[in-house]
């Protein structure tokens, strides 16, 4: 259903749009089952950065919130609700990880 | 003949007698906003105001109000009253208020102003106009009462800058802009409506009746100062839901989309509120749960909407979440303020024994089972020198914008996650809710301006968390843990056995 | 509280100030029968089944002083159900439906 408007035309663009990020995008990262975590984590990484780079830069940084947590030891992983078994040498947009995209693992 | 007009009489000369219909201009282009929207009037002398207020009594009664209200900040001043409080963290609940409320006063003034010129009614027009003086008396009196304690204590002197940037203010700020884009009636129901009667007194009443309890006497004298403003804007509310609903059919169902829209806005923004109730007030009045029950569930679903079933009209949609989240709502926002409270304008603190055991006693099936185990865990970091943040930024709900920490219905372990992909691009919500408001209005909320993606694109200062604090005015002492806090060290320096002046 | 009561209830929250505020709530207890009055910190709640009343005359009786209904606008704090009527004499607060 459209806005009701007082004009014709309302239309603007998002104003998250991966353009506004150059080369890079925002990728959200949830730790499945971890209740110290109140809710998913927000990124923004280089699309074509590395997982492995993209883990030990990013979120393994992030989960040590937690000092339960051991560095690298996330399992499971899901992108966008499908399961996802990264090839750590390969970058986030070859592995299917888009602007937005949420990526879920346990540990 | 009497000598004295009655009410009846002063209002209608008031409202009727001073009111003309232009003729050589056409009243559209007078009144150009109010048919876009679909709402039919047929005749705005229907309107009627039970307040029967006129520009005598307005200001005569409300002179009262202020008269009173200053003597008392008068006094609090002279007597040092700051210290008398029940503890210093009970002011993290004024400086969530100042920043989170106060600016809303003054949107309120204006949202109301604009109502006043707009209306083809006069006394709509009228009601609105006494409302937008109301709110800016509301503003100027919140400030004037909490400049006695921003002379003390922190994260209360950069209020109007806080609430333009930093992440958790975007709530209340973007649920009023939401209002203030729409059209007047739209507006009057997101405001007059379902804010100021459906879920006001979730608001004020345990803010002020806190007030009370913790002995803050201006901020309680200020909050019923403007409550009783305020229950002539739930008047307005209520006249206005009625009269449009028995000016035409036609306007049912644009009326019933409206609640089920700002009710679930409405009930997103108050769980800032949730958490204020429950974990910030060191004397407790009442818990969410309670008032919820009391002011949301009693007075208002087996109260007000029987009585609106006369015109059609149903409980809001999604209301059944609302009230399944009752057991779990304050506990979820405070554990996130408490992680996220390095970017924040107050302090948090784990609570301590005697709080938890309030919580367990208020919270019998939810809180050992889901919460206290998150707090020991927090406890022991803090007793080993750490103390536990969420080192990033947090997921976004792309509607109410608050990071998206709440559960599954029925699942309370499961963080919700809704996302649709409107125009190749995704958007994220934190519940069926928000998704639903969105996809009503795409056009308008891909527009919405999400702290952590402004962080991200650097228009918030900078990348790093320092420069994005200083951005968002904050100084030392105003954020992160409480205990050893430069307010905590303050309050335990005036309460020492110490001489006067030393 | 999620079950539905046989007659609605309407009432009023006053603040817990000044005697003139207490000669309200005495006024509310003489004139409606079966309200049921409650105390939070500052605030003093009064609640009615169907219909709650407050009277001109009842109210300057107590206080022993002129008393016009929109001085009740200095004591209420906040209402739930819908003003019906105020006029010089009184104000009804009742569900329409």
């Amino acid at each position: 259903m459209p806005v009701v408007a007082l004009t014709d035309n309302y239309t603007f663009p998002s104003r998250s749009r991966q353009e506004l990020y150059g080369d890079d995008q925002l990728v959200h990262v949830l730790w499945k089952g971890n209740r110290m975590m109140a809710a998913a984590a927000t990124f923004r990484a280089p699309k074509a950065m590395p997982w492995a780079d993209f883990l030990g830069a990013l979120v393994d940084p992030w989960a040590a919130s937690d000092p339960d947590y051991v560095p690298g030891s996330g399992s499971g992983w899901t992108l966008d609700g499908q399961p996802l078994q990264p090839d750590p040498g390969k970058g986030l947009a070859e592995l299917g990880v888009g602007h937005k995209s949420l990526l879920t693992f346990e540990a | 003949m009497s000598k004295k007009l009655s009410m009846q009489q002063r209002y209608a000369a008031l409202t009727r007698d001073l009111d003309w219909t232009p003729d050589y201009v056409d009243p559209a282009k007078v009144f150009p906003l109010t048919s876009f929207e679909g709402i039919k009037v047929h005749d705005w002398s229907a309107w009627s105001d039970p307040f029967r207020l006129t520009v005598d009594t307005y200001h005569k009664y409300q002179a009262e109000k202020d008269k009173r209200l200053y003597a008392v900040i008068d006094g609090f001043a002279q007597g040092q009253g700051h210290l008398s409080l029940s503890d210093a963290q009970y002011l993290n609940a004024m400086k969530l208020f100042i920043q989170g409320v106060t600016p809303l006063e003054y949107a309120a003034h204006r949202h109301f102003a604009q109502l006043a010129r707009h209306f083809d009614g006069p006394g709509p027009r009228f009601a609105a106009l006494c409302q937008s003086i109301d709110e800016l008396r509301h503003t100027q009196t919140e400030v004037h009462t909490l400049s006695q304690y921003n002379k003390y204590y922190g994260g209360m002197h950069s209020n109007w800058k806080m609430f333009d940037r930093v992440w958790y203010l975007s709530v209340p700020k973007s649920y009023f802009e939401d209002a203030m884009s729409a059209g007047p009636f739209e507006s009057l129901i997101a405001i007059s409506f379902s804010f100021e009667y459906l879920l006001t007194n979730l608001l004020f009443v345990p803010f002020m009746s806190g007030a009370s309890f913790n002995g803050d006497l201006p901020s309680m004298t200020f909050g019923f100062s403007a409550q009783s403003d305020e229950s002539r804007h739930m008047t307005l509310g209520l006249e206005a839901i009625k009269f449009l609903l028995e000016q035409d059919e036609a306007n049912v169902p644009i009326i019933q989309a409206w609640i089920d829209k700002w009710f679930w806005r409405g009930y997103r923004l108050v769980a800032l509120i949730a958490q204020m109730i429950d974990y910030m007030l060191p004397k407790k009045v009442m818990s969410w749960k309670e008032s919820f029950e009391l002011y949301f569930e009693e007075q208002m679903l087996n109260g007000l909407f029987k009585d609106l079933e006369f015109y059609g009209i149903r409980p809001p949609m999604h209301v059944q979440q609302a009230i399944e989240e009752k057991e779990i709502l304050s506990h979820q926002v405070a554990w996130t303020l408490y992680q996220f409270s390095f970017a924040a304008g107050f302090n948090t603190t784990v609570p301590d024994e005697e709080h938890q055991a309030w919580l367990r006693e208020q919270y019998p099936d939810t809180f050992d089972k889901l919460f206290a185990p998150q707090w020991a865990k927090a406890k022991k970091i803090q007793e080993e020198g750490g103390r536990f943040f969420f080192q990033g930024l947090p997921q976004l709900c792309q509607v109410c914008q608050v990071p998206m920490l709440f559960t599954e219905v029925g699942d309370p372990e499961t963080i919700c996650q809704r996302q649709v992909v409107y125009e190749d691009e995704r958007y994220d919500f934190c519940s069926d809710g928000c998704q639903w408001v969105f996809e009503r209005e795409p056009e308008k909320y891909v527009q919405a301006w999400l702290p952590v993606h402004q962080i991200y694109q650097g228009v918030c200062g900078g990348p790093s968390v320092p420069e994005v604090l200083a951005w968002y005015g904050l100084q030392e002492g105003d954020s992160g843990e409480y205990i050893g806090s430069l307010d905590h060290k303050d309050w335990l320096a005036w309460h020492a056995t110490a001489p006067v002046g030393s | 509280m999620t079950t539905g009561t046989p007659v609605k209830s309407v009432g009023v929250e006053l603040q817990e100030s000044s005697d003139d505020a207490r000669m309200v709530i005495e006024a509310i207890q003489r004139d409606n029968a079966d309200v049921v009055v409650s105390y939070l910190p500052g605030l003093v709640k009064v609640q009615s089944p169907g219909e709650l009343v407050i009277r001109r005359e009842t109210v300057e009786e107590l206080l022993g002083r002129p008393w016009e209904t929109h001085e009740f606008q200095l004591v209420i704090v906040s209402y739930y159900g819908h003003i019906g009527e105020w006029d010089d004499d009184q104000i009804v607060i009742k569900w329409d439906h």
